[in-house]
């Protein structure tokens, strides 16, 4: 059984009645439907093999605008054929034309013309015109008037006189003659043989209507098959920003390793972010060049902290109670209290260590944004995001660092190996840089960690070891992502974000 | 970090093998000394050395000692012994107290410099100037051709235009004053002295300046060539520890080139400050327990086996036992501060990687902290609304924040060193940084719709840190019928999905069109705002659509939705 849509019983039904065959826009005409869906149904209907579609070309002629003047005025050889009639046969030139009110630039048109059709002579000598018959309709003036009632006529429908008419017309440029394809549509033996047994049509919907529904008519009708691959219009859904999902299902991962969230504040004090990590007070990374300082106030209240600033400032001094050297040189606590945007997240993790709420042993981490003096480029940021975390615990050693490290290559950045290199950080000693290898991306540098020195940890009360971790975390999304440009961490492209894939 | 340029073929002779000509097989050599290739050409290696505090390998001399160690090809301590008195004495000007005040000499003599050394010697001394000697500020270092200098000598004072010399590099004799006006390296350190009336200058018994500390040396006496055998060197500065460190780094490097160092006195003529003799090259102790390395390792390393390892890392062995080890810290080691950096040079002689590593066994429960919970409830509501969500930078500038957004400046939390014209402060709202966003999507498919959970900082008196974080969020909406309504439904819908209810307040902010504005009112307090962004905002960041926002503080209903 052939699979017939709405339009296409109509089309056949349309022929059926025709006789077999029919152009397209008589069908539109008797059928009542679109040109276009027509065609759509014929084409169908031709692979199928239900029809064949010729194709002729034909020739349209319509009036142009002098044309349609003439039509209702007359040729002006015919106003001039028509005042000599009036004027008995003969008359002056000048009186003949003035009779026949010319508009001017026309006279030598209706002359021209009047002698041309053999209607009238001209005596030049003595400026006479004058009548020789009183001609009759001609086809040319036929044919002005049947396009002025018709508007539009078929060339090839005319009598052989009238597309002699036609040439002429033309030629006098009154008429526009335009070519047009004309499709004729014409039932095969298999088209015949379907429209026989008799086709019923049946209303189509495309769209499921709540009123179909509810008075069941959805029954009635055939819900129109689609071109199910056609493309359609995208569709932009509400996500998360990529890299937040990232750093959001880290998070999921370092929680399930163990790991509680820490947090401190963007504008820091110096201590927590430089001395209490022990970085000397001259220390070169605490330069404008590698710092962003706050313009006012300058200085913020190391009050709540003043045992801490007191141990602090004779470790950086003489060392304390560390068994250190310490840095030797007089330590300003006013610098120690220096606002500044926070560097690193390690500032987090002393805030952690002073925490009443520190749990021994502990996990900690938090995922901050940090700021730092570089000029943005496809490789700084001036802005960016940083994961860092400790653990807390007696008897940890080298050996449980790099167990962690090991840990995490595999299980945040799902490396296939990894080796550990001697790093070096301030307030860490020892310090390990971690290199991983994935499988298509080569070994790479993934993070930098180490056990915090006892210049740290003493004198903020902490008697245990403390491993100190950093996670290269922008890298490891530009990897995932496969972007080179770290600014499309914060992107402003919305196409991007728009089509970044989810997983 | 540091970065150093030696010559290939000078790093080779100093340590006495080749080195291979593949980058990963240096860099895995250079990893004992926390270094890595960052250029390499026909003869020149620059080298990345991480660690900040450890001088000594930042000369090349430095560098071949101790990879010599871990490379098996000298172990144990090297020392360095004063052979005898130079016989130079040094007088310190008391008026230098306050200016610079302390100085470190020593004479190296029958050295052998070929071109290429002397290059290496500079270099040294550039790096340690700008890195340890914190661009001279702390210490500054000089090199004279010591058998043209005519001790005794005088550490003393200068008025700018008392004293002229032929500075380095110059063929006419300039004022102390004019040196600093009219020398390259006058106009880069000479704010170090300039605050001063007096500055240092560095003299002979016959009144010839070799130097004027921390600026620049005599261009006769202050410069050594390849015909130089006998190097006298000077150190001044600022903190007399590491001015004796930075001397005792010189000094062993033109060492081992062949010389042997002999001492100079310094005579200080400050209260409670005794003479001194200098370089001190005594090597210092550090006592090391056995259990003390194993604990911070984690192996069961003992005593005689730790003792090889501390070799390859060039330190001595004073003495031992099953428990303990009294280690010998070479001179030039002035890095090593506690007990824990000798272990890492340990582990690093042991081999990182033979350490088996091992995850280690806490109990600890791993927590989300309430901040986040809450944070992604309203993440969740808001992607669920349709809203793309955007990630925008904290630091901004005036312009963003208030004159495109149609306000009049107000206070906020600005930088004292901004490096980025576009990021001169901190935001004290996020309705901009979204706003900037679409301004650079005007031919992005419209509808529009963003949100982003920020933070944004303002001052407070009453803070610690002066300032207060403040996580908001802020949601637009942008298309051809954005409008408030729109806008109010998703509000209803995310304050409705948090159990939290609010109020609309009429209000007037000219960021929105007048009679479309309201605060949101969480009780009594105003915890954000809703709106219909005003024309002319829309027209400053050249946006061709309506568009409606809210913005509303997270911190706020969280208090509000649990009272903490």
């Amino acid at each position: 059984m052939v699979e017939l849509r709405e339009n296409e019983a109509k089309t056949l039904l349309a022929l059926k009645e025709a006789g077999g065959r029919l152009n397209v826009s008589e069908i539109a005409k008797k059928g009542g439907l679109a040109h276009a869906a027509i065609m759509r149904a014929a084409l169908s209907l031709k692979s199928k093999d239900l029809i064949k579609i010729t194709e002729r070309k034909i020739r349209k002629v319509s009036l142009n605008d002098e044309g349609r003047t003439y039509a209702d005025v007359g040729l002006p050889e015919r106003r001039l054929v028509d005042a000599l009639a009036r004027m008995g046969g003969e008359a002056g030139l000048d009186e003949a034309l003035k009779a026949a009110s010319l508009e001017k630039g026309l006279s030598a048109i209706a002359l021209g013309w009047l002698s041309r059709k053999g209607w009238g002579r001209i005596e030049k000598k003595n400026r006479v015109v004058r009548l020789l018959k009183e001609p009759s309709e001609g086809a040319d003036e036929q044919l002005l008037r049947l396009l002025k009632s018709k508007g539009t006529m078929n060339v090839e429908s005319l009598a052989d006189e009238m597309k002699d008419a036609v040439k002429l017309l033309k030629g006098r440029k009154l008429i526009e003659v335009h070519e047009e394809t004309q499709r004729e549509l014409e039932l095969t033996n298999e088209g015949w043989e379907l429209v026989k047994k008799g086709i019923r049509i049946t209303t189509e919907v495309s769209q499921v209507t709540p009123e179909l529904l509810v008075t069941g008519k959805w029954r009635e009708v055939k819900l129109r098959r689609y071109n199910i691959k056609a493309a359609v219009a995208p569709i932009w859904p509400g996500k998360k920003h990529p890299y937040l999902r990232f750093l959001d299902e880290l998070k999921q991962k370092l929680i399930a390793l163990g790991f509680k969230e820490m947090a401190g504040p963007i504008v820091e004090l110096s201590f927590f972010n430089c001395d209490g990590l022990y970085m000397p007070q001259d220390h070169p990374a605490r330069e404008v060049h590698d710092m962003y300082f706050i313009k006012e106030p300058e200085y913020g209240d190391l009050d709540r902290y003043k045992e801490f600033l007191e141990n602090v400032r004779e470790t950086h001094e003489n060392g304390w109670k560390t068994g250190s050297k310490g840095w030797r040189y007089s330590f300003s606590s006013l610098e120690a209290a220096r606002l500044m945007l926070r560097s690193q997240t390690t500032a987090a993790s002393v805030r952690m260590l002073i925490s009443e709420e520190l749990e021994i042993p502990g996990k900690y981490f938090a995922i901050a944004r940090c700021f730092r003096p570089d000029v943005i480029d496809k490789t700084h940021l001036t802005e960016f995001n940083q994961v860092e975390g400790i653990i807390l615990g007696e008897d940890l050693g080298l050996k449980d660092l790099l167990g962690v490290l090991k840990r995490f290559a595999i299980e945040v950045a799902g490396a296939d190996k990894v080796k550990y290199r001697p790093d070096y950080f301030p307030f860490t000693e020892p310090s390990v840089e971690l290199v991983a290898y994935k499988k298509g991306y080569g070994w790479m540098e993934f993070g930098g960690s180490g056990i915090f020195r006892p210049e740290v940890t003493l004198p903020l009360g902490i008697k245990v070891p403390v491993l100190a971790w950093g996670l290269g975390v922008d890298r490891l999304f530009m990897m995932k992502m496969g972007i080179e440009d770290i600014r499309y961490l914060f992107s402003y492209d919305l196409d991007w974000i728009r089509r970044v894939e989810v997983v | 970090m540091p970065t150093v340029e030696l010559n290939r073929e000078d790093l080779e002779s100093l340590l006495g093998m080749h080195l291979p000509e593949d980058v990963e097989e240096l860099n895995e050599i250079l990893a004992y000394v926390k270094g890595e290739v960052k250029g390499l050409d026909y003869e020149e290696i620059r080298i990345e050395l991480k660690d900040s505090n450890r001088a000594d390998i930042w000369s090349v001399e430095g560098l071949a000692r101790a990879l010599r160690g871990f490379l098996g090809l000298e172990e144990g301590l090297k020392e360095y012994r004063v052979a005898g008195s130079s016989g130079v004495e040094v007088y310190v000007n008391p008026r230098l107290k306050d200016i610079r005040p302390y100085i470190g000499c020593a004479v190296v003599k029958d050295v052998k410099l070929t071109d290429a050394a002397i290059r290496q010697i500079m270099r040294f001394q550039d790096k340690m100037d700008q890195t340890y000697g914190r661009n001279r500020r702390r210490t500054s270092i000089g090199l004279y051709e010591f058998d043209l200098v005519k001790p005794p000598l005088h550490f003393t004072v200068a008025k700018p235009k008392e004293i002229s010399f032929v500075p380095l590099e110059f063929d006419e004799e300039l004022t102390l004053e004019e040196i600093l006006e009219k020398h390259p390296k006058g106009r880069d350190y000479g704010h170090i002295v300039r605050q001063f009336p007096v500055w240092p200058i560095f003299m002979d018994s016959e009144n010839h300046v070799l130097s004027f500390p921390p600026i620049i040396n005599s261009n006769d006496l202050g410069r050594i060539t390849e015909k130089t055998r006998n190097v006298l060197i000077e150190v001044t500065g600022t903190s007399y520890e590491t001015v004796l460190d930075t001397l005792i780094n010189v000094t062993v490097a033109l060492a081992d080139r062949g010389g042997a160092i002999y001492s100079a006195e310094i005579h200080y003529p400050y209260l409670g400050m005794a003479d001194d003799v200098t370089p001190n090259l005594d090597v210092d102790t550090i006592i090391l327990d056995v259990s003390y390395v194993q604990r911070f390792i984690g192996l069961k390393l003992k005593a005689s086996e730790i003792i090889p390892l501390l070799e390859k890392a060039r330190y001595g062995i004073a003495e031992s036992s099953e428990t303990r080890i009294v280690v010998q810290v070479p001179c030039y080691r002035v890095d090593v501060l506690h007990p824990i950096d000798v272990v890492e040079d340990i582990a690093i002689a042991y081999d990182y990687n033979r350490i088996p590593d091992e995850w280690p066994q806490l109990a600890t429960v791993g927590k989300i902290s309430d901040e986040t919970i809450f944070r992604d409830y309203i993440r969740e509501i808001m992607v669920g609304l349709g809203f793309q969500e955007v990630l925008t930078y904290i630091m901004s500038n005036p312009e963003t924040l208030f004159a495109k957004m149609n306000l009049k400046p107000s206070r906020v939390v600005e930088l004292a060193n901004p490096k980025i014209t576009s990021m001169t402060c901190l935001r004290n709202w996020l309705l901009p940084s979204l706003m900037e966003l679409l301004s650079h999507n005007v031919h992005v498919d419209y509808p529009q719709r963003i949100f982003e959970v920020g933070y944004c900082v303002v001052h407070d008196e009453k803070r610690e840190n002066k300032t207060r974080d403040i996580e908001k969020l802020a949601c637009v909406n942008i298309h051809s019928n954005a409008n408030f309504t729109e806008a109010k439904a998703q509000l209803d819908a995310l304050l409705s999905n948090l159990g939290v209810k609010y109020d609309l307040e009429e209000t007037r902010h000219e960021s929105f069109i007048e009679g479309r504005a309201g605060k949101i009112m969480l009780g009594k307090k105003e915890a954000g705002i809703i709106g219909e962004i005003h024309p002319q905002v829309l027209q400053n960041w050249e946006l061709e659509n309506p568009a409606s926002a809210f913005e509303i503080s997270i911190d706020q209903l969280r208090q509000h939705k649990y009272g903490r």
